[in-house]
């Protein structure tokens, strides 16, 4: 019995040992210290505490890095420049970048440790992103797998954006995850009203956030998100647009939409959306009240495949290649701007399109988060 | 058999929601090399190999994708389409795979079953002989697979 207890208390005593030494390694050994983060060139310097993420840690210092994965290494959006002291990049950061990302010191943020003093470069555009709090206050069921949720800011807060930009959005802990996650949705509202802003969503299976979204958030929850974020916004030239969306991705045209009927912008505007089913589309109505309102606009919903008995009147085909058709027939093809948003085989698809029709690369626009 | 702590460790990432909301192995209490061994006995008996399943999936996934969303029909018997979402999905196991967020579904039409499966379905069945647990959202039943991708007009 005796030699029994001691075999016990010398387990214990060596499981004590090795508790005591990962606490003293945590507290000494990880211990970075202060350190100081310079962006832009002096323009703005941080003193932190080393140790953490360079993404977490900025996110902390309320500077939001676009990143879709919270930080872990999957999604690859998280891409901060870095000049000095990052070290060398990392076997987890090189799927994500090209060779000229890698010659210029871009890394991924959420790799990047803060062992010592760093000096990074970020667009100007980041450093004036905010987090905001709002509330759940309308959800609107749009199709069987699409919906619009809107949030109110709190505390009379407004969010300063360019129509066509997005918004990231924190799904929480919850019932089906362990770990926060911030996903990207384009703004759908009308710019006018900047107290709120709206976001249609297509669920997609089993996805972290959208299953949060979809069913778990109600009506007076409070959602966390930040924003604006994304380039994809009307350029400001008299050059026929041509915009192509599929499903959820009319949500950045419609807040354009509203946009240029607040500014009376009365340039020449075709909007194909394509849609599998006529159970897909939504936002008809409203779309063709758009036509009434802006001078030189036009909506053509395209079915792609409609269900058989569907009373569908409207144009049926791939949407893309409605476009293509239509394009031809104007004669100026290579003078459109395209503004494309919807799936990454739908966007494709779209610029190669546009491209064969003469419209240059620089000229066709969309979302790289798609 | 006395499980590894890597092995510990893979079947905790495969129960969590930290790569999907629903984790990978659903409802189904057996272990991860039980499902995997059931799965593979299934798939011999089919005369079939893990490889000739990943591949026929793979090859009707990159059919469906030319359909942009709509159904292209393979054979008499047989459709597909791939529904695709934006962002990547990783591998739970312990290497740098990451894939699409798309999702190709395939449908017997005289039969009227279908059976959907995602890019990472392809590389777990490939590389892993993983078919996921049962009620996990993305589970696939091997035997209905094969009878649906490998139909004969």
């Amino acid at each position: 019995m005796v030699p029994l207890f001691i075999a016990l208390a010398i387990i214990s005593g060596i499981g004590a040992l090795l508790a005591a030494t990962l606490v003293f390694a945590e507290r000494v050994i990880s211990n970075y210290g202060d350190v100081e983060v310079d962006i832009n060139k002096g323009n703005k310097k941080l003193a932190m505490k080393g140790g953490g993420s360079l993404l977490e840690t900025l996110t902390a210092q309320k500077i939001f890095i676009p990143s879709a994965c919270g930080g872990r290494g999957t999604c690859g959006y998280c891409k901060v420049k870095v000049l000095e002291g990052a070290g060398p990049l990392l076997p987890t950061e090189e799927p994500y970048m090209d060779a000229e990302e890698r010659s210029s010191g871009v890394r991924l943020s959420c790799q990047v440790k803060l062992r010592n003093d760093l000096k990074i470069e970020l667009p100007a555009e980041l450093l004036t992103i905010k987090e905001y709090v709002s509330v759940c206050e309308e959800i609107i069921d749009y199709t069987y797998d699409t919906k619009q949720f809107r949030l109110r800011l709190t505390d009379g807060q407004h969010m300063k954006y360019t129509p066509g930009q997005y918004v990231q959005v924190l799904a929480p802990q919850y019932e089906k995850s362990s770990e926060e996650v911030y996903r990207a949705y384009s703004i759908s509202s009308d710019p006018a009203d900047q107290a709120a802003i709206e976001l249609i969503i297509r669920r997609v299976p089993d996805g972290i956030c959208t299953t949060y979204l979809f069913d778990y958030l109600k009506v007076g929850d409070k959602v966390r998100i930040n924003g604006p974020y994304g380039q994809f916004y009307l350029r400001d030239t008299t050059a026929p647009i041509i915009f192509i969306a599929g499903g959820s991705g009319i949500a950045p045209m419609k807040c354009i939409l509203h946009n240029m009927k607040n500014t009376n912008n009365d340039r020449r505007a075709v909007f194909f959306f394509g849609i599998r089913t006529t159970k897909d589309l939504f936002l008809a109505e409203e779309m063709t009240r758009f036509e009434t309102q802006l001078a030189q606009f036009k909506f053509v919903p395209v079915v792609s495949q409609p269900e058989p008995g569907a009373e569908w009147a409207g144009v049926t085909g791939r949407v893309t290649h409605i476009a293509e058709d239509y394009l031809r027939k104007q004669g100026n093809a290579h003078e459109h701007e395209g503004y494309l948003c919807g799936s990454p085989g739908m966007i494709e698809s779209s610029i190669g399109i546009l491209k064969k029709l003469g419209i240059t690369e620089d000229k066709i626009y969309y979302d790289k988060f798609s | 058999m006395k499980k590894s702590p890597q092995q510990r460790k893979l079947e905790r990432l495969l129960q969590s929601s930290k790569f999907s909301a629903s984790g990978f192995m659903g409802t189904d209490r057996r272990g991860l090399w039980e499902i995997i061994d059931e799965d593979a006995a299934e798939i011999a008996k089919r005369g079939k190999t893990m490889e000739e399943v990943a591949a026929r999936m793979q090859q009707l996934t990159d059919l469906a994708e030319q359909g942009l969303g709509d159904w292209i029909q393979v054979s008499k018997n047989l459709h597909v389409a791939v529904d695709d979402n934006r962002g990547m999905i990783p591998c739970p196991w312990p290497h740098r795979v990451r894939c699409m967020k798309r999702i190709t579904t395939a449908r017997h039409i005289p039969s009227n079953t279908g059976v959907r499966w995602s890019d990472l379905n392809i590389h777990l069945i490939k590389e892993h002989g993983f078919f996921e647990g049962k009620g996990s959202p993305f589970r696939i039943e091997p035997g209905v697979l094969i009878d649906i991708i490998f139909s004969k007009d």
